[in-house]
């Protein structure tokens, strides 16, 4: 297991990088020839790709790339067989043969262009143009980053300031240039027109109406003059500079989303005045917030911009949506929001509805090429189990915290629009940070095997990470998609089976099973798995569970592996920090614990160091051992209590330890 | 009426405060002229003008008052100088009310002799317009068919006119100077509406000049400082042409004569019978005192000159059929004497009202003053049987306030089976321990503390000191049990269209600036509440509470399905945000400038205003200027489809006059049922579907107010007036009212603006002084002769002040079975105004031709019904008009001939005019179909004391002059009229032209310094004081359209399709004969 941690890069940033230059990693590496023999392999051939991952070694190349013809239209890579003399390429993916265009004409074995270097494998594409229609104008204007913010009222007053502080940190980070807009929502959802010099002025929407964005952009004035591909391509592209400043044609966009160097005042202005939402709660009900309206406006503001344009639509949630479409809990405060037994059990009343809602926004947003990221900061949920396929459609963000006050928000917020080195280089689509459009090409290969006999270079090619990872995303999408799925029970049984087909053994001898190297730490994955908050979903909310879910889909394999099983480091006086056995029995009276176990960190003092603690020398609650207590393998329960070392701890669970899990493990996989 | 008011109505009229003219803020200076006034002793000297004296010394705080020179002042291209000086002949108009107060208190003789009241129309009849000579007295020649005798009582006194007018008495009128100021007064403090009333234009009365003199316009000449229209641009408006005829003074001399010189000419000879005697009985002309019927001179006068042969027309002589006759000196009413009830003075005189336990006849007046006994009696009679009720009519200055009592928690006494309320006829009995209820029979117990002992005459001794006990109208404190919540506060919630249209033609800055000078007539305190929206496609609401920032808008895009943007801070009390406000309507016409959204969503910005006025409920005012095109309610250009259908034919024309679907109906209802009453102010230059917008304040007590086409030029200053008037007006919120009658009667319906959501009561979300609801009568028992029909109106509002307050008003008439007593005691005047909403209720219904015909045979049944029962020694020749209706024929012909009724109008006009109709006043529904028209190119020769204006001549462009220029006025539009021959020098004098061509059509009156154009500015601005309204000046050309349009007004002569008066006259007696054949 150390070694696993090691290896596995638990901390990997630093040490060679596990997912090479072209940010793949796959569960095989070496690739069953019939369907027959892959389904034997138990694990599925998938792969893992990072696509925009940023690489110092990345090639980037000035002009637009070739492509097979169609409908292949594979772009020209390493693997392709090229005849230097005919000036013919043959692609690797369908053996079409492609004659090259006489801009390729010098073309030779000596001099061959950028995409056919073997180690670019990954090259990027920034031609002056991508996007024919918009060729003339794109040289000129770039379109500018939107940042679209979506505040909630429906605060306290407290909440509502550090939300306020938030923003206009923001705000400060933001480029230039930049295009800022606004809308703030609680009963009612507030667009606000910032290129507006007399008066303040808003658009105030209903919230408990479903409103389509043709209504929107109709009520807005924008959809006559907003999305005419013909006239003067850059008519929908919301444009920097003076024109922004000055007199705004009604129909324009620009009344809404301004650069930020022009709107900051303003927006600082808004901010001071603006108050929490003022509709009265009655005794007994939660505030009535429409976070699906407020949504659906930003959405469909965003459509009067020209397609492709990179923006984000950044909410900032304080509680549940309790009216209109994306509503997750009624108003009344007796009605407590569904939990994980609910939506088992379909007692869920407003959940299907919603995620219907948000599915449709995402269709939307995804047509307009546009993110949403979503900060929740409650302590009740939000919905983010309904909003979690818009948020994942988009490629958006989503933080979760306690309070908008919490570090947790934050940091994470402010990270966001920070610049330099720690910059999380936010991505615009096929946009880069920059502006420019670019297209990213990956081209990998991988052996096939002969027949099922070669089943050592099956082995040879596993990646039991990775493995764990797809099964891991694999099973939660079953739990999701699937009524009655039985997790655990099929995470059993697909192990069994992957060890009875790569085991040796002899049959119905459990004691003469062992395992090859590469598959010696999957079992310990599966254990962990079963025990994670992926499949344990009970105990979280459906908005936590959504949460992980997002992240585990959306992270390296190295970061998802510590989701599943977390790392965990001993510090004592007596030797340097190494990692522990994710173990009970590491916990001992004089060590501290550091459990990383990716969406949270804890450190667990043992008993003699917490008598340190004690005496003041911080405050980590105490809670959280029992968070860590979780996480770790029960090998000493109540049951167990007897053989405990002193210093030591026991877990109180049923949970079978790791050591009974592999004992069985071993049994049924020899069973015959 | 026929005439209307010309004469006495006007002075009498008390609408204190209204000051039509430009004033900007009346109020104030009325405020002051009030307290004043009540702290001192009228000043005799001061007479009528009395009043202004306190100005004198005013004259600066007048400026104070308003801080701006009104908005129009500016525009008026006049130089103000001139304009101020018609501010005070304005007032002078005002001063004319005073007039009638002395007069009273001097002659109460008149008022006493009930027979006097009714003789005005009689006296009129007989007036020489013609071009005759008016100085010429004989009488003789005057009368109609040539025979004297019958033509004596009327024409019998010769213009000798001038005498009265000259002798002193009449002026005193005026001069008094205690009552009539006290007059002033008029909303006595105790009323709820005591301040409104403050707008009195009169401020400014002359303080030196005692009427002798020209009194109108002196009087308030003097402190011009005060007058309201003087100051204002209003004024500027008005330009007087002047004196084509200078020279010709024949002619003019009849009119120019006081009017009452006829009247008094009449009464007098006539008279001589009758008690009337008193020479100046206001109006009230010949009298027939003792009987009704009298027979009148001329053809009309019933038995006597009546008798014109149908066949031969020539026997008719035009100039001697009945007419109206103006009366210009107010006489005293008792409303009961002698334990009965009298019978009341013509509604359109000026009267001063007695309340002996009858109400006023301005606040509830019956189409007959005595009850028939059975409905086959009232059937036979073919009369209706309704009631007018006006509940807050504007009282005579000097009549005694309507009185307040509290009866404690207890809450006022009432019948505990009727739930009629106590009042003068409730009869006590067995010691006073119980009384019988004359509304429903019913013996109660009389509560202890309400007990008091009858004295010998059978009365409670108490009677003279309780006013419920005493008065026809009194008004009760209401308590917790008649209110379902605390009082409403007094919410104004403006809505402006800004779509392009509006903008560009200036109507939304008309509107915007009218508000903000309104601003400061809206009533004081915590209690006035203001919001404010603009729409075009979207609806803008304002946040007006934000004190360091600007006003911040909030725009409602949804337009299908609305609602409030905001919780709270749409509708703010005045007094905190009346600055941001103010800043806000002075910079809306600017932030729209460039719009170019053509779309109007009214019924959504209608809605979405009433969505955040629900809690409260109030008046939303809108102010739109184009046809209302999307959202919900939209409406389409119907007018082109009639256009465009012309196939489909008259057939199912009137079906454009119903409104276009339900969708407005249905959202009234729910305004009403939340007390929110909507007036539409439409500035417009296009067809904008009254038939449809004028369902809601139809239903919600509101009225339309039109001004088409609209015109930034001369527009602006009636919209300002319009506004202020609606808002300072005496007002009541929240209202519910019905009407009681005695058993025997039962209400049959109601009608006017208001909402009906059960069976007897009606829903006023708002009432004001303005609108008179009409209730018709039914029988469903009998009543024995000799006994009192009573009937009680209740009207459950609250002030603007946040009162709860029931005011009950009660007529109790005598019971008939005698049909020529219901003759006797008709009441043209009520009958006629119930024609009018019968007609106006009938056009969208059914095809014009049918309303026409159905009207027609209403005057036709009835001249027969008398004719058969009543007059059975006439000769069959003769067509006998009973004395009370002798006008009935020319108004109903005035009437067919009517914009409402006629084939050539726009669907607009049409609608409008039927939506006028619905709540108008008896006094202002004369006006309406027979407008009143005086010559002024004359008027420098006219004597000017007051009267100028009772100098009206018929409706006959045979009294039409091609070197005359002439005023024709219907109460809200005026239309000048220059002949083609006309005088350059009087031109020059009135419009400072010297070619007709050269006076723009629209026109803006305005002050020149000579007595021509003075004297046009005083007949205007009287007019407008008597109206409660600015009129809207149309110059008319001859040999133009706009020429032909005036003379579409001349009723009396033959059109195409309608019948001249005399031929009408002709009509009339053949159908009758034909029916008795």
């Amino acid at each position: 297991m150390a070694a696993d941690l090691a290896g596995g890069g638990g901390a990997g940033a630093a040490v060679a990088d596990p997912d090479g230059p072209d940010g793949v990693r796959m569960t095989w590496n070496a690739w069953p020839r019939s369907k027959v023999e892959a389904s034997k392999c138990v694990i599925p051939v998938a792969a893992c790709i990072a696509p925009i991952r940023a690489s110092p070694s990345l090639l980037v190349l000035p002009y637009a790339p070739l492509r097979c013809k169609p409908p292949c239209a594979a772009v020209l890579n390493p693997f392709a067989r090229v005849d230097f003399a005919a000036k013919i390429w043959i692609c690797p993916i369908c053996f079409s043969r492609n004659h090259f265009p006489p801009h390729y004409a010098a073309i030779s074995e000596t001099n061959v262009p950028g995409e056919f270097y073997p180690q670019c494998t990954t090259v990027e594409y920034a031609p002056p143009s991508l996007d024919a229609s918009a060729a003339a104008a794109a040289a000129a204007a770039v379109p500018a980053p939107i940042f679209l913010f979506v505040l909630d009222t429906c605060l306290i007053e407290e909440e509502l300031g550090f939300v306020k502080s938030a923003m206009r940190r923001a705000l400060g980070l933001l480029p230039d240039h930049a295009l800022v807009g606004l809308v703030t929502f609680g009963t009612q959802v507030h667009l606000h027109e910032l290129g507006f010099s007399d008066l303040s002025k808003i658009y105030v929407f209903r919230g408990t109406k479903e409103i389509s964005k043709e209504q929107i952009l109709d009520q807005l004035g924008l959809s006559s003059a907003g999305i005419r591909p013909g006239a003067a391509g850059a008519a929908g592209y919301p444009k920097a500079g003076p024109q922004a400043n000055g007199l705004h044609p009604s129909g324009s966009v620009n009344r809404f989303l301004l650069p930020a160097s022009d709107c900051e005042y303003t927006l600082n202005a808004l901010l001071d005045e603006l108050q929490t939402d003022q509709w009265p709660v009655e005794a007994g009900n939660r505030p009535r917030r429409c976070t699906g309206v407020a949504l659906s406006v930003a959405a469909g503001l965003l459509g009067a911009c020209m397609p492709g344009t990179g923006a984000r639509i950044i909410a900032l949630v304080g509680g549940p949506c309790t009216e209109g479409p994306g509503m997750i809990v009624s108003k009344d405060l007796s009605e407590p929001v569904r939990s994980h037994k609910d939506l088992d059990k379909d007692a869920a009343p407003h959940f299907h509805k919603a995620v219907k809602f948000y599915d449709n926004l995402a269709k939307q947003l995804v047509n307009q090429g546009h993110v949403l990221d979503l900060f929740a900061s409650a302590l009740d949920q939000v919905g983010v189990a309904e909003m979690k396929v818009a948020v994942e459609r988009t490629g958006g963000l989503v933080v979760l915290a306690e309070s908008f006050g919490h570090p947790v928000f934050k940091d994470s917020f402010k990270r966001i629009f920070e610049d330099g080195e720690q910059s999380l280089g936010l991505s615009f689509n096929y946009q880069n940070p920059e502006g420019q459009m670019r297209l990213r090409v990956t081209t990998i290969t991988r052996r096939w095997l002969d027949g099922s006999a070669n089943t050592e270079e099956l082995v040879e090619g596993f990646d039991q990470e990775t493995a764990a990872v797809v099964l891991a995303r694999y099973i939660s999408l079953k739990m999701e998609m699937e009524e009655e799925f039985d997790a655990t029970r099929w995470l059993d049984r697909s192990l069994i089976r992957l060890c009875s087909r790569f085991g040796d053994y002899r049959k119905d001898d459990p004691a003469s099973f062992t395992l090859h190297p590469n598959f010696s730490i999957f079992p310990q994955f599966m254990f962990n798995l079963r025990r994670s908050q992926f499949v344990q979903v009970f105990n979280n909310s459906p908005d936590e569970t959504a949460y992980f879910r997002m992240l585990l889909n959306r992270e390296s394999i190295t970061n998802s592996v510590v989701m599943i099983q977390p790392s965990l480091l001993s510090y004592s006086f007596n030797s340097p920090p190494a990692p522990a056995l994710l173990d009970v029995a590491s916990i001992s009276a004089d060590r501290i614990l550091l459990l990383d176990a990716y969406f949270s960190v804890v450190i667990f003092h043992g008993m003699t160091i917490a008598q340190w603690r004690n005496m003041g020398y911080q405050n980590q609650p105490e809670h959280q051992a029992r968070f860590l207590l979780a996480k770790l393998n029960p090998s000493a329960t109540y049951n167990s209590a007897h053989e405990v070392a002193p210093g030591s701890d026991v877990i109180f669970t049923d949970d079978v330890s790791l050591q009974v899990f592999c004992e069985h493990l071993q049994r049924l996989a020899v069973q015959s | 009426m026929a005439s209307s008011q010309p004469f006495p109505s006007a002075p009498p009229r008390p609408q204190p405060g209204f000051s039509p003219s430009p004033n900007p803020n009346p109020s104030s200076t009325a405020d002051a002229l009030q307290t004043l006034q009540i702290g001192r002793a009228p000043p005799p000297s001061a007479a009528p003008r009395a009043a202004s004296i306190p100005f004198s010394s005013p004259a600066s705080r007048f400026g104070l008052s308003r801080p701006g020179p009104p908005p129009f002042a500016s525009r008026p291209p006049t130089t103000s100088a001139p304009i101020t000086s018609n501010g005070p002949p304005a007032f002078g108009l005002g001063a004319s009310r005073f007039p009638p107060p002395p007069p009273v208190a001097q002659r109460p003789p008149l008022a006493g002799s009930p027979a006097s009241i009714r003789a005005s129309p009689q006296a009129q009849v007989s007036r020489p317009f013609t071009g005759s000579s008016p100085s010429v007295p004989p009488p003789s020649s005057q009368p109609f068919m040539g025979s004297p005798p019958s033509s004596q009582p009327f024409m019998g006194s010769p213009p000798s006119s001038q005498p009265f007018m000259g002798s002193p008495p009449s002026s005193q009128p005026y001069m008094n100077p205690p009552p009539s100021s006290q007059a002033f007064m008029g909303p006595p403090s105790s009323r709820p509406f005591a301040g409104p009333p403050s707008s009195q234009p009169f401020a400014g009365p002359p303080s030196s000049k005692p009427f002798g003199a020209p009194p109108s316009s002196q009087p308030f000449g003097g402190p011009p400082s005060s007058q309201p229209f003087g100051g204002r641009p209003s004024s500027q408006p008005f330009m007087s042409p002047t004196m084509p005829f200078p020279g010709t003074p024949a002619s003019s001399l009849p009119f120019g004569t006081p009017s009452w010189q006829f009247q008094t000419q009449q009464g007098a000879p006539p008279m001589p019978g009758t008690m009337q005697a008193p020479p100046r009985m206001f109006g009230m002309p010949p009298n027939m005192s003792g009987q009704p019927m009298a027979p009148f001179p001329p053809v009309t006068g019933h038995s006597p000159l009546a008798g014109h042969q149908v066949s031969t027309q020539s026997k008719i002589d035009p100039n001697q059929i009945p007419r109206p006759v103006p009366s210009t000196s107010p006489t005293l009413f008792e409303t009961r004497q002698g334990n009965q009830a009298n019978i009341p003075p013509p509604a359109t005189s000026d009267f001063i009202v007695k309340d002996n336990g009858n109400c006023s006849p301005r606040l509830m007046r019956c189409t007959m003053n005595q009850i028939p006994c059975t409905g086959d009696l009232l059937s036979t009679s073919s009369m209706p049987l309704a009631l007018m009720v006006q509940p807050f009519v504007l009282p005579h200055p000097s009549e005694e306030p309507i009185q307040v009592v509290d009866f404690g928690e207890s809450g006022p006494l009432r019948c505990s089976r009727c739930k009629g309320y106590m009042n003068p006829f409730m009869r006590f009995v067995d010691q006073g321990r119980q009384f019988i209820c004359n509304l429903c029979g019913f013996m109660n117990e009389t509560p202890r503390d309400y007990y008091c002992n009858l004295g010998p005459d059978g009365r409670r001794r108490d009677v003279d000191e309780r006013p419920e006990l005493c008065r026809g109208t009194v008004e009760f404190v209401a308590t917790k049990e008649y209110m379902v919540r605390d009082p409403m506060p007094a919410v104004f919630f403006f809505i402006i269209d800004v779509s392009m249209n509006a903008i560009q033609t200036g109507a939304t800055a008309a509107a915007c600036t009218a508000i903000n000078q309104a601003l400061a007539d809206l009533p004081e305190g915590p209690r006035t509440m203001v919001g404010i929206a603009t729409f075009n496609s979207s609806i803008h609401f304002y946040n007006l509470k934000r004190a360091s920032q600007q006003p911040l808008m909030l725009i409602v895009p949804d337009i299908q399905d609305v609602y409030t943007p905001l919780h709270t801070d749409l509708i703010v009390q005045l007094t905190e945000c009346r600055q941001n406000l103010e800043q806000l309507l002075d910079s809306i016409p600017n932030m729209f400038e460039n719009n170019r959204v053509a779309e109007s969503a009214f019924g959504a910005a209608l809605k979405a205003a009433f969505l955040a006025m629900k809690p409260t409920g109030g008046k939303l005012l809108v102010f739109q200027s184009v046809l209302p095109s999307v959202g919900i309610g939209s409406l389409y250009s119907r007018e082109a489809e009639g256009r465009t259908n012309v196939s489909s034919g008259d057939k199912e024309a009137h079906k454009l006059l119903q409104p276009a679907d339900k969708t407005l109906k249905t959202m009234a209802i729910e305004f009403a049922e939340y007390q929110v009453c909507v007036d539409i102010f439409l500035t417009t230059q296009m067809f904008v579907d009254i038939a449809s917008l004028s369902v809601i304040p139809r239903t919600t007590g509101g009225q339309v107010y039109y001004y088409y086409p609209f015109s930034v030029i001369s527009d602006p200053a009636k919209l300002y007036n319009d506004l202020r008037w609606n808002i300072s007006r005496p007002q009541g919120f929240e209202a519910v009212m019905r009407v009681r009658c005695s058993q025997g009667l039962q209400v049959q319906g109601y009608s006017g603006n208001f909402c009906k959501r059960i069976p007897t009561d009606i829903d006023l979300p708002a009432i004001d002084c303005d609108k008179t609801i009409m209730v018709t009568f039914k029988h469903d028992d009998k009543f024995q002769e000799g006994s009192e029909c009573a009937f009680q109106c209740a009207l459950l509002y609250t002030t603007e002040y946040g009162q709860r307050r029931i005011r009950i008003i009660n007529l109790s008439l005598p019971c008939t079975s005698m049909l020529s007593n219901l003759f006797r005691s008709a009441d043209l005047d009520t009958q006629f105004t119930c024609f009018l909403k019968q007609a106006a209720n009938g056009i969208p219904a059914s095809p014009l031709s049918e309303v026409r015909e159905q009207i027609t045979n209403l005057c036709i049944n009835i001249l027969h019904s008398y004719r058969k029962f009543c007059a059975t020694a006439s000769s069959s020749g003769q067509l006998i008009l009973p004395e009370a209706l002798k006008l009935l024929p020319l108004y109903t012909l005035a009437l067919v001939k009517s914009i409402g009724l006629r084939n050539d109008g726009r669907l607009d006009d049409r609608s409008y005019w039927v939506s006028r109709s619905a709540s108008l006043s008896i006094p202002m529904a004369f006006p309406l179909v027979y407008p009143r028209m005086i010559s002024i190119h004359d008027l420098a020769s006219k004597e000017d004391d007051g009267s100028l204006l009772s100098a009206t001549i018929p409706l006959s462009s045979e009294h039409i002059n091609d070197d005359g220029i002439y005023l024709l006025e219907n109460g809200e539009d005026g239309l000048i009229y220059v002949g083609n021959m006309v005088n350059p020098d009087t031109l020059q004098q009135l419009f400072g032209v010297s070619s007709v061509d050269g006076i723009p059509t629209q026109l803006v009156l305005q002050q020149f310094d000579n007595d021509l154009s003075k004297k046009l500015n005083d007949v205007v601005n009287e007019t407008r004081r008597q109206r409660c309204s600015y009129l809207r000046l149309r110059l008319c050309r001859k040999g133009d359209p706009s020429g032909l349009f005036f003379l579409s007004y001349l009723v009396e002569d033959k059109i195409p399709g309608g019948l001249s008066y005399v031929e009408f006259l002709v009509h009339v007696h053949r159908q009758i004969q034909t029916k008795m054949a």
